[in-house]
């Protein structure tokens, strides 16, 4: 796990928020007192497209009120993208649990009876629930390069396929929360959330007043992977807005059924690839992509963009053309989670080169190592790979743990009851916002302040919420200054105390903000004053090597540089029952530097369970009413303990010259390959062509069953 | 206590029972999950009846209120259910959920339910009426839906002794552990000199109560085990057409085929 | 009134028989390292400790702690055998957003006190009603499966 050379910053050291996790005396957002405090539950829409006729509500006792779109002293709408989605429901209603109002009150029990009796009237309309059939594209981007035309008309063949990967949750432990309360003619706003500026913003729209008026504190959060990117700004302003109206501290705590069935999860796709093959040779690829965004546009041109950028995976495609929607269906807005729109698209290419080598006689590794690119290449977007490419060392280390190279061909053709399988699959994540984002929109801006005690504090924007950034930020900060970790401090974000480093989100944190901060370091190094308290600020500063990434035209270089990964899934399927039991699961890693070893472990290892979670168990569907059946933990399924016994994580060292100690992006790395690399090994035992995810033990009995005719 | 009773002695859970509405409450696991403000629950732990794992001539006594946890150390426990009640849930719902409250619930995928009917055992019903020991099979009228009166506490399961050890389990959930089942399947089969002398099969999550066809299973009583192997197919074919899954989230193709492909496997292995 | 003993001490509470044991714990004692994650016991952010066995606190009853004695984390935290398996746990790492942590541990407490010196299967089955969908459970495991061995005669 160590590696050939690691560097000294990758030693592990005790996370900063170890302690008080561990003695359960860190405070979440539902731990926290306030005198006075209302208990806010919100009324769900319950039907999937409806226009609002009425709503009857009971007489309300005494300091319980109900909260609506008539109490939103500003806009109606959330910013997070666009502006579509509204604060309280506006007269229709867009899917099965949009908030339509919130009752509050001191005693949960009495808001929950008031809540129950609460009538709405709807007038249904008909909703489009099945993507293919929505007439409503929110989102619209195509690509070419090369001739894709010319090499489709030339082909000896084309192959098309298409292939469908279904929705995801994210299963944080810590539901959505927010507390909102008026504090010296201001409101405060706290919880569990990834991006306080972006909640700051947005509560401040919905409040009609400016930011200055608007403070954001993030609580301990107990998880997020993308889930408390864009929601808890849209549960903010109407906590805030009902705090507002009570001019009292308003909580609202999602339960576990709700969060599940109401809040943003990952985008279902369904994407068809053409594939011009000549004497052998893959010639061209014409790929349509289609994601699901659910009833507002939210965060989806951006999951688009990044899943259209990576439909052909790690690979050399010359004549290319991709084509994405992002189309509108009457579901639950669908949001972000770790991988961000590359999860979709890489187990869609990657399973297609397995097809692809199927039909021209070679085994998927081959062809896939034909095509894999290097330093230097371009990539889809007409960018450049401008550093090296670790993939041909990676699959050496992998076949080396695994033997997948031995146990493919030994899988081919087996009988008995239990049959075995093995799979691979190369990728990447484009580390950082897609495009100028970061030089155009977000403008990240760091600051340090060395007190007087000399001990140093860090002041970004940027959020903890498991995946150790207090740790690695402090890591950073100590061993440039050469002074002990316990003398640098940080806290949870307040946006009256911190500048906007910008989002916690595209696994862009230490890459650029942790840059931010060594280069504000390295400045306090230099010109120390013992004793003095001084304050140090960087802003974002675009690297010189890129080529400027257009969006109308989608061309050039989307991402600044790539994490690579690979991994390998072992199964073994019980063709009686048709249980796959995962056997052997390995992923190799390149990070660029890993700022801590346990930390980055620890991420790869929880993002490869989250993988075959969103490869295997995790199905969640939409009944025909838009309804999620499974919200819960006993319908909706997540790995165990004893699910995956055996996972082998390696991280190689590949430093990247513009990131701190040489890191890249690493959060969102661990899921987006490991659902081809299982998939594949089904496809190897069972012995036939497989197109979708999750791929259950139903799915399975019935390929085992079709191989047998 | 307000809001629920721990009565100390099975007469004195039956007066109260006899006399008040109370919702037996043995584990909790099952009962808390739609926890009910208005509700009496009345607390079964205390009740040593109920909590005992005894053995006498011919049975194992299971006390209604033994926790799956108790049960799974019990040295007296059949191996049996042990394999069974050891795949429920997780370690936190197996020190507190109990065999009653699980065959209480009525619901076909009640993991040590299955057991009990492969294996023929019979319930001890208790009121302040009287007490009726009836076979398992019979305390089932549908899905959650049992026999058991108002008044009445399942006080002990009675399994048999001897003609259990030769047996087959497998339960298919979504994963390792944690699960509920989609199929469970357990069989039991006892030769003697060359002859079968037992022989029972129970399908469980399939249909609306653990499927127990004592009278497919009759096919092979007496028969030796040449005899009874020619009979392969005609045992496959009569389960084959009484074995009708519920349509239901997990399909019933699934679950049909699965049954079908453990009891062959069961009749392949054992005879 | 009920009475029980809660991390060590004598307790009462004028809580009904019928609420549960979680919103008690968290709202009456203010013990809010017992966390709520889902409140049908599929999760075990709520894991305490009840007369020696792990129990998910959502799916238990006041009455049913009537005279037992109740452990939560900020109880078990000021023993011995906590010391070793935090240290065990700040070595690998092992805590991420902490959201499932408290049951972990407390889940910890209940495989070494069974198994002093567990496999790693006993272990995995050990914390199999604890779900994490953090760290994927690895280093949670290596650090049970350290803290048996650094802990000698503790357990």
């Amino acid at each position: 796990m160590w590696g050939l050379c690691m560097e000294d910053i990758s030693r592990p050291i005790k996370k900063k928020d170890h302690d008080s996790k561990i003695s359960g005396s860190a405070l979440y957002v539902d731990d926290l007192e306030m005198e006075g405090i209302l208990h806010g539950k919100l009324l769900h829409s319950s039907k999937a497209k409806a226009r609002i006729m009425n709503i009857s509500v009971p007489e309300l006792p005494e300091g319980y009120y109900v909260v609506d779109k008539n109490d939103v002293s500003g806009e109606n709408s959330v910013h997070v993208v666009q502006d579509d989605t509204p604060v309280y429901a506006k007269d229709t209603v867009e899917y099965v649990g949009e908030p339509i109002l919130m009752v509050i009150g001191p005693e949960v029990k009495e808001v929950e009876r008031i809540l129950y009796e609460i009538v709405v009237e709807y007038e249904e309309l008909v909703p489009i629930l099945d993507m293919q059939k929505s007439d409503t594209v929110f989102f619209n981007y195509n690509y070419e390069k090369g001739n894709i035309d010319k090499a489709m008309t030339e082909a000896d063949e084309i192959m098309v396929e298409t292939f469908r990967t279904g929705c995801q949750e994210q299963a944080y432990l810590e539901t959505q929360g927010i507390i909102a309360y008026p504090e010296n003619g201001r409101i405060m706003v706290r919880g569990s959330m990834q991006c306080p500026f972006y909640v700051c913003r947005a509560v401040a729209k919905a409040l009609g007043c400016d930011q200055s008026e608007v403070r954001v504190i993030q609580d301990t959060t107990g998880g997020a992977f993308g889930g408390k990117e864009d929601f808890p700004s849209i549960l903010a302003c109407q906590v805030a807005v009902a705090s507002k109206k009570a001019n009292k501290p308003v909580k609202v705590v999602y339960d576990r059924r709700e969060d599940m069935e109401f809040t943003p999860k990952r985008h279902p796709s369904i994407c068809t690839y053409k594939v011009a093959i000549k004497n052998g040779e893959i010639t061209g690829m014409d790929i349509d992509v289609l994601y699901n965004s659910g009833a507002y546009t939210t965060l989806s041109p951006v999951v688009l963009q990044r899943g259209l950028i990576c439909s052909s995976g790690v690979y050399r495609i010359e004549n290319l053309r991709v084509s994405g929607r992002a189309i509108k269906t009457n579901t639950v807005p669908s949001g972000a989670f770790r991988g961000f729109g590359a999860p979709q698209t890489f187990f869609d290419i990657e399973i297609m080169m397995n097809h692809i080598a199927n039909k021209i006689g070679m085994d998927s590794l081959e062809l896939k190592e034909k095509y894999m690119v290097k330093q230097g290449d371009e990539t889809s977007t007409s960018g450049k790979y401008h550093f090296h490419v670790p993939l041909p060392e990676m699959i050496e280390r992998i076949d080396q743990l695994s033997n997948y190279r031995e146990k493919l061909k030994l899988y081919k053709n087996q009988s008995g009851r239990y049959i075995k399988g093995i799979g691979i699959a190369l990728f990447f994540h484009g580390c950082g916002f897609t495009g100028r984002g970061e030089r155009d929109l977000i403008k990240a801006v760091v600051r340090i302040r060395k007190n007087v005690d000399d001990t140093v504090e860090i002041l970004t924007g940027s959020t903890d919420m498991g995946q150790g950034l207090k740790t690695t930020f402090c890591k950073v900060v100590a061993d440039t200054l050469k002074i002990p970790y316990d003398n640098v401090l940080i806290r949870n974000p307040d946006t009256d105390c911190v500048p906007d480093s910008g989002p916690t989100v595209a696994s862009r944190s230490m890459m650029i903000v942790g840059g931010l901060l060594k280069r504000a370091t390295e400045k306090l190094k230099k010109g120390w004053k013992t004793g003095e308290e001084q304050i140090i600020e960087e802003h974002f500063v675009e690297p010189d090597f890129i080529i400027p990434f257009s969006l109308e035209k989608f061309k050039g270089d989307a991402y600044p540089t790539y994490s690579w990964g690979v991994n390998a899934v072992e199964v073994e399927i019980d063709t009686l029952t048709a249980v796959t039991k995962i056997i052997g699961a390995w992923g190799v890693y390149d990070v660029g530097v890993p700022i801590d070893m346990n930390v980055i472990t620890g991420q790869m290892e929880g993002g490869f369970l989250q993988g075959l979670g969103y490869a295997s168990m995790e199905q969640m569907d939409y009944n025909d009413k838009g309804i999620i059946r499974n919200n819960n933990f006993s319908d909706y399924i997540i790995p165990t303990a004893v699910d995956v016994p055996n996972l082998v994580v390696d991280i190689i060292n590949n430093p990247y010259i513009d990131g701190p100690y040489g890191a890249k992006g690493a959060g969102e790395l661990a899921p987006v390959g490991v659902a081809p690399a299982y998939l594949e090994a089904v496809e190897n035992a069972i012995g036939i062509s497989l197109n979708k995810i999750p791929f259950t033990g139903e799915d399975v009995m019935r390929s085992l069953q079709e191989v047998r005719k | 206590m307000v809001g629920a009773v721990r009565p100390m002695s099975l007469k004195e859970a039956l007066d109260i029972m006899a006399n008040e509405s109370v919702t037996p409450y043995a584990g909790g696991t099952d009962l808390m999950i739609k926890a009910s403000q208005d509700a009496t629950y009345l607390f079964l732990d205390k009740i040593s009846e109920m909590k005992k794992i005894a053995e006498d001539d011919r049975v194992i006594r299971i006390g209604a209120a033994c926790t799956f946890t108790e049960i799974i150390e019990n040295i007296l426990t059949p191996t049996i259910l042990k394999e069974a009640v050891s795949q429920i849930a997780a370690p936190a719902i197996r020190n507190f959920g109990t065999a009653g409250g699980n065959i209480c619930n009525g619901s076909p995928k009640a993991d040590s339910a299955l057991i009990f009917f492969v294996t023929d055992s019979k319930l001890r019903l208790v009121s302040n009426r009287g007490e009726r020991t009836i076979g398992i099979k019979d305390f089932y009228l549908g899905r959650n839906k049992t026999v058991l009166e108002k008044d009445e506490l399942l006080v002990e399961i009675l399994m048999p002794k001897t003609g259990i050890d030769n047996y087959y389990y497998k339960k298919v959930g979504a994963r390792e552990a944690l699960a509920i089942s989609r199929v469970s399947f357990a069989a039991i089969l006892d030769v003697q000199s060359n002859r079968v002398t037992k022989c029972g099969t129970a399908f469980g999550a399939v249909s609306d109560v653990i499927i127990r066809r004592e009278d497919i299973d009759a096919m092979l009583i007496g028969t030796t085990i040449e005899e009874a192997k020619a009979l392969k197919e005609v045992y496959l074919a009569a389960y084959d057409k009484a074995i009708v899954p519920l349509k239901g989230r997990i399909s019933a193709e699934y679950r049909k085929t699965v049954c079908m492909n453990l009891l062959r496997d069961f009749f392949e292995s054992k005879l | 009134m009920l009475k029980f003993i809660l991390n060590g001490k004598e307790v009462t509470s004028e809580a009904k028989a019928n609420e549960r044991l979680l919103d008690v714990l968290r709202n009456e004692f203010r013990l809010t390292g017992v966390k709520c994650g889902c409140k049908e016991g599929e999760c075990g952010a709520c894991s305490v400790i009840i007369d020696g066995s792990l129990a998910n606190s959502c799916m238990v009853a006041m009455g049913r702690v009537d005279g037992s004695t109740v452990v939560t984390i900020e109880g078990y935290r000021e023993t011995e055998r906590f010391a070793v398996l935090d240290k065990a746990f700040s070595s690998f790492s092992a805590v991420q957003c902490g959201f499932c942590i408290p049951g972990m541990i407390l889940a910890s407490e209940c495989i070494l006190n069974k198994n002093p010196n567990p496999t790693e299967e006993v272990v995995r089955e050990g914390i199999s009603g604890n779900l994490c969908r953090c760290t994927g459970y690895n280093a949670i495991v290596k650090a049970i499966q350290t803290a048996a061995k650094e802990g000698k005669g503790l357990w």
